[in-house]
């Protein structure tokens, strides 16, 4: 009897930690891995994947979408809807983008992202510009490993 | 818009939500919650929805297991407004091809699309009073917020939406 009201007092405390966490994560901030080296030098600058970044993720940001050129943001992949990119805004909308060929007009609501290592980046120069909807937050800082502890941007 | 919550205590991750988080959360932030009302009063989804103001009942979960399909209602933030949410037809998902006229009120040009992969093309059931994929053309699955189930008001209206 014991052990079973024991079993049901941690089970609760899990469920609301996980709520109260659940919580945090999507509306204040959370922490993710950065993955390959599409942002090399400003993450991962090691090259070795067991050293990955993991960055902090603001959310405030999403209450009236206001971001700026130069942010580094999470947003969703318009291809592949699974999948979370992690690039720098370097276009707003009204903003003119010149590529091989011509000059691009950041369209209303969209915004122009490239990976800082553009040899191997996979970003706006291929799928176009994403609609600011997609993004899912702003990175602030690096988290760990914790020599590597700093903010990003201004 | 003005949200009315409803009793079921569900946030948009799936697991249940504290209802002081569902306080305040209904009047400024509808993206997360999992079940919620939703007022529509514009006129581009006319005669599904009418003009003064239908309350219709959406669910935030089966967008991301992938369950949108071809006819839904779908709450999606707009591409060219992202503070903004429109209630709009599924009419193609990726891969399917599509053809519609470019401009309703003009005669019959029409145009052949084929939507993208990762992309679903999304109209207005109102084709003269709605800007949709007509204009902004298909937009990325991850827009997609909601699916409406049915109607709640008029009660005398109280159903699915088809």
């Amino acid at each position: 009897m014991g052990i079973q009201t024991l079993i049901w007092q941690v089970t609760k405390k899990a469920f609301t930690g996980g709520i109260i966490g659940l919580t945090i994560s999507d509306r204040f901030c959370s922490v993710v891995p950065v993955r390959g080296d599409s942002m090399f030098p400003t993450f991962n600058p090691q090259r070795d994947s067991y050293l990955d970044d993991y960055v902090l993720v603001d959310k405030f940001c999403l209450k009236d979408y206001k971001f700026a050129r130069g942010d580094v943001v999470v947003f969703s992949s318009p291809t592949h809807y699974r999948e979370r990119y992690i690039k720098r805004i370097v276009g707003m909308p009204g903003e003119w983008i010149s590529s091989t060929e011509d000059v691009i007009r950041v369209p209303e609501g969209h915004c122009w992202v490239e990976g800082d290592n553009k040899a191997s980046s996979l970003d706006s120069r291929t799928f176009g510009p994403i609609p600011l909807g997609l993004i899912g937050g702003r990175v602030t800082r690096v988290v760990w490993p914790p020599q590597r502890l700093s903010k990003i941007g201004g | 818009m003005a949200e009315i919550s409803k009793p079921m205590a569900w946030n948009g991750e799936g697991s249940i939500g504290a209802s002081i988080n569902r306080r305040q959360v209904s009047l400024f932030d509808p993206r997360h919650r999992s079940l919620h009302n939703l007022i529509h009063s514009r006129p581009s989804m006319l005669p599904t929805l009418n003009l003064t103001g239908d309350v219709i009942l959406a669910e935030h979960l089966s967008h991301r297991f992938g369950k949108i399909g071809l006819g839904d209602i779908v709450l999606v933030r707009s591409p060219t407004d992202p503070t903004r949410m429109v209630t709009k037809r599924v009419l193609g998902l990726e891969g399917h091809k599509l053809s519609f006229s470019a401009d309703p009120l003009v005669g019959d040009g029409s145009v052949s699309v084929v939507v993208p992969k990762g992309h679903v093309w999304i109209q207005g059931d109102n084709l003269y009073a709605s800007t949709d994929s007509r204009n902004f053309g298909p937009v990325p699955y991850s827009l997609v917020e909601g699916k409406a189930l049915l109607r709640v008001w008029p009660p005398r209206f109280f159903g699915s939406l088809r």
